[in-house]
């Protein structure tokens, strides 16, 4: 490597002398001087650009900002410009001084210095795609869950985001880059890390690289795209604290499932059974002509004074006597409450001219809308750092801990495949909550499906926990020499400790499994990163107006995690009435050896444990500019990582960019409109290992206590050891690769009002990894993750930025951020047509891998409407269980009759577009900030509907639309009659809501099919903030720098046309936009707030 | 200070970089944690545990993925018993709505995940068999002497699996240990009878298996022997399995040693009694075990685990299916002779009912293998009208033998809750093949071959154990958990007459009359057992038999409360229903490449 580095400086030496020769001397008449310096700290200004107007006469200032240029003329009018600055024109005479010309810096942060990928750069020096957050807007939505926020912040990046407190977002940075894990890398001040858990008041800069000119530095792991934060540290300068906080409460949807009330559902029970032809009967309602709603429904179908009503017979399993809710119990908001939210965030800094510090403390506790749901986070940080020898050595840390505990509410164990929010769409509502002893009343009141009790459900978890120590940070020393080198070592990483229990109770009120024992589960785990990154750079300006970066580095990745869990059941029963148990009990060793389970787990990012791998690289980049004007750019990287086996180890991964300023050349410096123009594009290579197990080129065999052990010898509770193949290997998996092909521009224009920057990309991957789809063949052993495929982005983003202000005291800022990707799956293995998706099994595709379509689209069975009548079915392909009130599918090959392969793609879960807008607006103290996001084009899947509008699904709760509005059947007469009539035909041929039956076939739930669907586009109000700001002398004699209080209310609005309760629905990569209950995100939040900065 | 840099600095950064480099390198190798590897298997202690592993899916169970997996339970409740005239689905219409379409016999019920699951655990099976053979190559430190045995049993797991899918699809690949991953040959198709292949395995493991084993759950040669006779009698050679047949009866022992005989009838349905000498090949469960995680059954029956009754109180605790027919409940009148009604069993009063009860005569059978109203469940007491959950369409009666003793519970059944039904998860074996079954398939033989006396004997060999009063259902008496009988026997709990055929009475009325009496009797003996299905499809051969009775069962069962009743679109169509449909999900992925492989079997879309 040190060879190749010498060649690099070596090429570059002589590629500048080149340059330099080149450059020619003018002769020296007529001329004026004079020097630039920047108004605001009165420092020359270097690089400026000098312009004799209307002419083409032009120079720059030097490093000490002075200048000299040829009028040709006695007298004349220069032009000066540079990025940054207000464009300034000044009459001049021949052979003067012009003396010292000040210039106003703009608005523009066109000078800001961010950080990319292992160094900074001036904005207007980048020449990759890379969206710059405003990290002020960013902050104005309150959100337990940081990645949550860069919503509609950054152009090309998509968010999707859960109304779950703490729930996991879906990122997506151009488009789904993959099959797996499309997360971007997330680089926390040189250290990779997760922003989900990171204090937002922390965050001093976000920077988004999108672009493999910009991301090809992170090689192997870029391809998703990189976050880049960088937190607040000291300043030099007087010491500072600040408070932040909010309190506010969080409102449910006032809609809710709009489900049948008793007697609707009722009703519709009836019709089940006329349109099918048979004789109502119910337990609870009776088998008479009309439904009767009971009393009681348990004793079920009782009336009052009937038999086992007298309150002296309750018991809980044989009579737990319940009475009916005449009126319907809106689950919904029986679990969705008013919750309150809360975050309070104090942080010291400051530092002298040789130390500085910051220091932070936050306090995040948000209660979820859903009852007993929350999300409790203490974080604090400590960043430092040290100029010794001086200032030749800086060396530093910076450390964060954060400490959360936030259960979910998914996935309770031993209860019949529901969460709450299913179940309230599920759980009839003649149900009231309690029964008469004030025990949890339920679905064992018989005939009334088997949902779980949604309060119950909740109310069983509110001691649960799940808790996540997480230390974070790294020490570097960074030291100069040569004049022009820097080298920096980093050492850092992260560390992740968690630990969960869960109690389970015996569910007396449900219809299936009440008897249960009762059963405990405790789970521990760590994961740790760990990172060492080497740089060397050298810097140099080479007259004038040749800069040279060159960095080269190393670094080297160790992860690793192991987990554990257990379980016991039969704990002792503290109270009897309702079969709780104290909490204090909730020990391993309280609980019945008998049936207990211990076991490996997966870590708590659903890696399977223990694992372990390491990543080592080295890489280098160059970046030159001549004259700000022309800016070229290179970068490489060596990956080697051990989950590939060491003949597929290493891969590389190149970039090159090229800007040119165009508002530099000549030729543009008359146009006045324009304040900067700059063209660029890119084309570079990245490589992703997110979806491969760490162990896939094994072949592993493995012995579980439930797949591998059996009975050999008859004893009935002691099982003999087996073994099984857990995994084959696949040896000659490697690296995902992307391509990715940038151009665009960026302008600033109309006096440093506008900026716009718009990005066309292609992003190709290639040799996507992923476990195939193959025949059941194969036996019960995992398959290995292979390269499979191939998919392309395309799309378009924006962004536009206008400073406004009307005049002194009223000052705007609008910031519109636009994000669209064309997905397309472009090939898949040789031979491969296609590859399924599914929810469970095999059997359930709800998507499809096909060539030509967008990643996530949906594939099933196109329904053209309800059968009307038997002509209908006759003139109909042949489908099974054809008839009219039934769904009637697309026969899509033509061949007469409906088969599987007549299901088609019917819909597209990705946006055509996202879009962000950001108002700010600014009123002597005033301040006004609204933030909208928009997403077009996508379809969602309303499988709610799988529930509610097939109600012969276990008499469940149904959906009033259906119970109302569902086919008819009539006969020739017009009568009402049933489905065996050959004279039946649809009564009200509008609806499209198929007849509700007591059974279900491929004509209407069976099938998965475009039923489902619907127009997902939604245009949200995210924020609104009114914010005041005190300026009065006392509170500066108070020490006070700022002291501002804000009201504050988040998604006010929601315009949309979809029936579910939020068409924004997170999911995995290849299946997607799927509403089974999900935990709404558009719920109005109303804070008030104060941030105070004290000196 | 530039000196210093020069000479130290720059030296020490070029120095640090190479050792990095060469130590970082080194650790790019990173050994899987927690995992065996090929050469830790490839011994005689690896091989024997694969082996293990491959009798561990018998039970149908842990389809990786699949949780709960009711359409692959080794029972075949769904495909042998609701699919044919034992018993409908149970629950509400629409519950488990892959085993409505199983049950009515629906033509698109490729899409269905029960089909999908069998058709996972089948080859999962096959795979753990073949890893055997395909490990057991490559170990070095087992004598030439031993492979034999191994693979033998091997074989006839491997054989096992196989049949299994060549009963419920007919139209099956077969997979041999050169059918990997590895090889990438996994689309197999089915173009093939694999009867050669089953036989093979089967005949393979008679040859070579012991006739007793140190582990009672292994296969011995004779449980190699009884499967290659079944798959004889599936294939309509009844000379070749008359001739094993034959052998099993009189010098036939299970794996420990016992010579097979019958023992008292529920005792091959309790718990603490399993293993016995009529237990030709079953299941082992276990529970209580540390096996039991969320959502899968671990070692217990998780299979049946919905075969319970469902109400206020009802044993177990759910899930109210697998219902006995009417049609079944009537199969046990008898006449005054104590003879089964061959003809006309379904005619006139219906057992139980509550309109137009019979009140004759019954086979004790009937209480062992029905739940009734009234009559003592085990010793749950008197069986409730409240443990049917959808009366509508359930019927009146509850299945019993996988249903364990209230004694039992905690011991017999799992007290580990952190998986769904856990109260009905059990230690009790489901026995693929037990004597009795021996005994019918051998007095078919006879009728085949002539000998109608023979055939006769075997019928009423079975007909005796059931009339041992000692073995029946008693009112006012305790159970006796442990010997799976009652104590005090001095009240029938419904008027049981059973008698054996009188003598001759095969000869003296020809062989489709002994036809009929064998078939009938395997019925009695037999329900809910998973087998009545696939005795329908073997009698068929087809004729259209099998069409005939479940559509006339259909016809008679619309008219009472009973899944047909509101499923009453359900008809067997004769030549498609008779196998089962080949799961799409299969046909999707192996002829995803546009070449067929997989072809779905005759009428089903």
């Amino acid at each position: 490597m040190p060879k190749k580095f010498n060649g690099l400086v070596k090429g570059a030496c002589i590629t500048l002398a080149f340059l330099l020769s080149t450059c020619g001397v003018f002769a020296q008449k007529t001329t004026v001087s004079g020097k630039i310096i920047n108004k605001a700290d009165n420092q020359p200004v270097p690089g400026a650009t000098v312009q004799v107007k209307g002419t083409k006469i032009l120079t720059q200032t030097a490093v000490d900002g002075t200048f000299s240029i040829e009028l040709r003329k006695d007298r004349g009018t220069l032009v000066i410009s540079d990025v940054g600055f207000e464009r300034v024109e000044i009459p001049v005479t021949a052979n003067t001084s012009a003396g010292d010309i000040s210039l106003t810096s703009t608005t523009t942060t066109l000078n800001d210095v961010v950080v990319t990928g292992y160094s900074s750069q001036r904005k207007k020096d980048i020449t990759g795609s890379v969206s710059v957050v405003n990290v002020a807007n960013m902050k104005s939505l309150p959100s337990g869950s940081t990645e949550s926020l860069l919503q509609g912040q950054a152009a090309g990046v998509t968010v999707v985001n859960t109304g779950a407190p703490g729930g996991a977002s879906n990122i997506r940075i151009r488009g789904i880059t993959s099959t797996g894990s499309t997360d971007p890398l997330v680089i926390i001040d040189g250290t990779p890390g997760a922003l989900h858990d990171l204090n937002v008041n922390d965050i001093q800069s976000i920077q988004v690289l999108k672009d493999a000119g910009a991301a090809a530095i992170y090689g192997v792991r870029g391809s998703n795209g990189v976050i880049i934060v960088t937190t607040k540290r000291g300043k030099p300068g007087k010491a500072q604290i600040t408070y932040d906080g909010y309190y506010g409460t969080q409102r449910p949807l006032s809609k809710g499932y709009q489900l049948a009330n008793p007697t609707e559902t009722a009703n519709a029970i009836w019709q089940e059974y006329i349109n099918d032809g048979l004789s109502p009967s119910h337990k609870q309602y009776g088998s008479g002509a009309t439904p009767v709603i009971p009393d009681y429904i348990t004793p079920f179908g009782t009336k009052e004074g009937g038999p086992n009503t007298d309150p002296s017979t309750y018991a809980l399993y044989t009579n737990q006597i319940t009475k009916a809710n005449k009126g319907g119990t809106d689950w919904f908001h029986e679990i969705f409450k008013p919750a309150a939210i809360q975050s309070h965030n104090i942080s010291a800094s400051g530092g002298g001219d040789k130390s500085s510090y910051f220091f932070s403390f936050n306090y995040l506790d948000q209660e979820g809308t859903l009852i007993y749901t929350k999300l409790k986070r203490y974080s604090t940080r400590i960043n430092t750092s040290f100029s010794l020898l001086d200032d030749h050595l800086r060396v530093g840390e910076n450390a964060y801990v954060v400490y959360k505990n936030n259960p979910g509410y998914l996935n309770l164990a031993g209860v019949n495949n529901a969460n709450s929010i299913n179940a309230s769409y599920r759980e009839p509502g003649i149900i009231p909550v309690y029964d008469i002893r004030g025990n949890f009343a339920g679905t064992g009141s018989q005939s009334l499906g088997n949902s779980p009790q949604p309060v119950a459900i909740q109310t069983r978890q509110a001691n649960n926990t799940s808790n996540v120590w997480q230390v974070s940070g790294n020490v570097f020393a960074e030291t100069d020499f040569l004049k022009h080198f820097t080298a920096r070592t980093s050492i850092g990483g992260q560390v992740d400790y968690f630990y969960n229990n869960s109690f389970v109770y015996t569910a007396y009120e449900n219809a299936e499994n009440a008897q249960n024992p009762n059963s405990y589960i405790e789970n521990y785990g760590w994961n740790s990163s760990m990172i060492w990154t080497n740089t060397l750079k050298y810097q140099n300006t080479f007259a004038a107006r040749h800069n040279l970066t060159v960095l080269v580095g190393s670094e080297y990745i160790n992860n690793s995690g192991r987990a554990v869990g257990a379980a016991r059941g039969n704990y002792y029963i503290t109270n009897p009435a309702n079969l709780t148990v104290d909490p204090n009990l909730w020990t391993l060793n309280f609980g019945s050896p008998a049936g207990q389970t211990n076991a490996n787990i997966n870590s708590n990012n659903g890696t399977a444990t223990p694992y372990q791998l390491a990543v080592y690289s080295l890489f280098g980049r160059v970046d030159y500019n001549f004259d700000d004007k022309y800016l070229l750019s290179g970068t490489i990287r060596r990956d080697g990582s051990s989950v590939f086996d060491p003949a597929k180890r290493y891969g590389y991964f190149p970039s090159v960019t090229g800007g040119w300023r165009l508002s530099r050349e000549a030729f543009l410096q008359d146009v006045a409109w324009l304040n900067d123009l700059k063209i660029r594009g890119g084309w570079g290579k990245l490589g992703s290992i997110s979806n491969i197990n760490p162990t896939n080129a094994f072949t592993l065999f493995t012995s579980s206590a439930n797949q591998s052990f059996y009975d050999i010898n008859g004893t009935g509770s002691n099982p003999v050891q087996g073994l099984i193949t857990a995994q084959y290997g696949n040896p000659i998996t490697s690296w995902e690769q992307d391509i990715i092909t940038n151009i665009g521009f960026d302008a600033t224009f109309l006096k440093n009002k506008f900026d716009v920057s718009i990005e066309w990309y292609k992003k190709a991957i290639s040799g996507l990894i992923f476990q195939p789809y193959t025949p059941g063949t194969v036996g019960g052993a995992a398959v290995p993750f292979a390269n499979s495929g191939n998919i392309s982005n395309k799309g378009i983003d924006m962004a536009l930025t206008y400073h406004g202000a009307v005049h002194n005291d009223l000052k705007f800022d609008i910031t519109g951020t636009f994000t669209s990707y064309d997905n397309k799956v472009v090939s898949l293995p040789p031979g491969r047509q296609y590859i399924n998706v599914g929810t469970t099994g095999n059997s359930s595709v709800y998507s499809r891998l096909k060539p030509g379509t967008a990643v996530g689209s949906f594939f099933g069975y196109q329904v053209l409407g309800l059968f009307q009548d038997r002509a209908d079915v006759t003139k109909s392909a042949t489908q099974d269980g054809a008839a009219p009130g039934r769904f009637k599918y697309a026969d899509v090959n033509h061949d007469g009759k409906i088969t599987d392969s007549d299901r088609t793609f019917f819909g597209n879960p990705n946006p055509k577009f996202t879009a962000g807008l950001n108002i700010a607006v600014s009123y002597k103290n005033f301040d006004f900030f609204m933030f909208l996001y928009a997403s077009v084009g996508n379809d969602v899947l309303n499988m709610v509907r799988t529930s509610t509008d097939f109600p012969q699904q276990f008499d469940a709760a149904m959906s009033r639309n259906v119970a109302l509005n569902s086919a008819r059947l009539v006969n020739a007469a017009g009568q009402p009659t049933n489905v065996n009539d050959p004279t039946a035909r649809v009564a009200n041929p509008g609806t499209k809501v198929p007849m509700l039956e007591r059974i279900a076939n491929f004509s209407n739930a069976t099938a998965f099919n475009s039923y489902f669907k619907e127009n997902g586009s939604f245009l949200r109000c995210k924020t609104m903030t009114l914010g005041y700001t005190f300026t009065s002398e006392s509170l500066k004699r108070l020490h006070f720098d700022k002291f501002r209080v804000y009201v504050q209310a988040t998604n006010l609005f929601t315009v949309t046309k979809y029936t579910g309760l939020d068409p924004e629905l997170p999911g995995s990569n290849t299946l997607f936009g799927l509403d089974g209950g999900a935990y709404p995100n558009n719920q109005k939040n109303y804070n008030i707030g104060v941030n105070l900065s004290l000196h | 200070m530039k000196r210093i840099q020069l000479k130290f600095i720059i030296p020490a950064c070029l120095a640090l970089s190479a050792i990095i480099l060469y130590a970082c390198n080194k650790n790019l190798n990173k050994q899987p944690q927690g995992s065996l590897s090929l050469s830790n298997v490839a011994t005689r202690t690896g091989v024997n545990g694969l082996l293990i592993g491959a009798y561990a899916v018998l039970d149908g169970e842990n389809v990786p993925g699949a949780g709960l997996a009711y359409g692959s339970a080794g029972s075949n409740w769904v495909y042998g018993s609701i699919a044919a005239d034992d018993s409908y689905k149970g629950s509400t219409p629409t519950d488990q709505p892959d085993a409505t379409q199983v049950e009515s016999w629906s033509l698109s019920q490729a899409a269905t995940a029960y089909v999908q699951e069998k058709w996972s655990i089948v080859f999962n099976g096959i795979q753990r068999a073949n890893d055997v053979i395909r490990t057991l190559r490559l170990a070095k430190d087992i004598p030439a002497a031993d492979t034999p045995v191994i693979v033998a049993e091997a074989r006839f797991l491997r054989g096992f699996y196989h049949f299994e899918g060549k009963k419920v699809w007919n139209n099956f690949p077969y997979a041999d240990e050169s059918i990997s991953f590895q090889n990438n040959n996994l689309n197999l198709p089915n173009d093939k009878d694999i009867w050669q292949s089953i036989n093979a395995d089967f005949r393979y493991a008679m040859n070579n298996l012991p006739a007793t084993q140190t582990n009672i759950g292994r296969a011995n040669k004779w449980a190699a022997a009884a499967f290659l006779a079944k798959a004889y009698m599936f294939q309509h050679k009844y000379d070749s399995a008359r001739t094993l047949l034959t052998q099993l009866i009189t010098t036939g022992t299970t794996a420990s040693g016992l010579p097979y005989k019958l023992v008292n009838y529920e005792s091959n349905f309790n718990a603490p009694q399993k293993n016995g000498p009529e237990s030709v090949f079953a299941c082992q469960m276990s529970v209580n075990d540390g096996s039991s995680t969320a959502n899968d059954g671990g070692n217990g029956n998780m299979g049946d685990v919905l075969n319970y009754p469902n109400g206020p109180g009802a044993p177990g605790g759910c899930c109210g299916f697998n219902n006995p027919s009417w049609n079944l409940a009537n199969a046990y009148k008898t006449d005054v002779n104590g003879l089964p009604l061959l003809d006309t069993w379904n005619a006139g009063a219906v057992v139980s009912d509550s309109a137009n009860i019979y009140t004759g005569n019954l086979d004790p059978r009937v209480d062992w293998n029905i739940g009734r109203p009234g009559i003592p469940y085990l010793d749950y007491g008197p069986h409730s009208a409240n443990w049917i959950r959808d009366p509508p369409s359930n019927g009146k009666f509850n299945p019993k033998k996988n249903v364990y003793a209230k004694a039992q519970a905690g011991t017999a059944s799992s007290t580990a809750t952190v998986f769904w039904g856990a109260t009905q998860i059990t230690s009790n074996n489901y026995n693929f093949i037990r004597f009795s079954d021996i005994l019918l398939w051998a007095a078919e033989c006879e009728v085949e071959v002539g000998t109608l006396d023979q055939a006769q004997a075997y019928v009423d060999t079975v007909r005796g154990r059931a009339a041992d009063p000692a073995g029946w259902v008693y009112k006012n008496s305790e159970y006796d958990a442990t010997k799976g009988q009652y104590k005090v026997q001095t009240t029938p709990a419904d008027k049981y007459v059973i008698k054996k055929y009188p003598p001759g009475a095969f000869t003296a009325n020809g062989a489709d009359y002994a036809r009929k009496a064998i078939r009938f009797e395997r019925r009695l003996e037999l329900a809910m057992e998973g087998h009545r299905f696939f005795d329908l499809q073997r009698w068929d051969n087809g004729t259209g038999y099998m069409a005939d009775i479940l559509n006339n069962y259909v016809t008679v069962e619309k008219t009472r409360n009973s899944f047909y009743y509101i499923v009453n679109t359900a008809v067997f169509t004769k030549g498609i229903n008779e196998y089962f449909a080949i799961p799409q999900g299969e046909i999707d992925a192996e002829n995803s490449t546009g070449k067929v492989y997989l072809k779905q079997n005759p009428g089903y879309r």
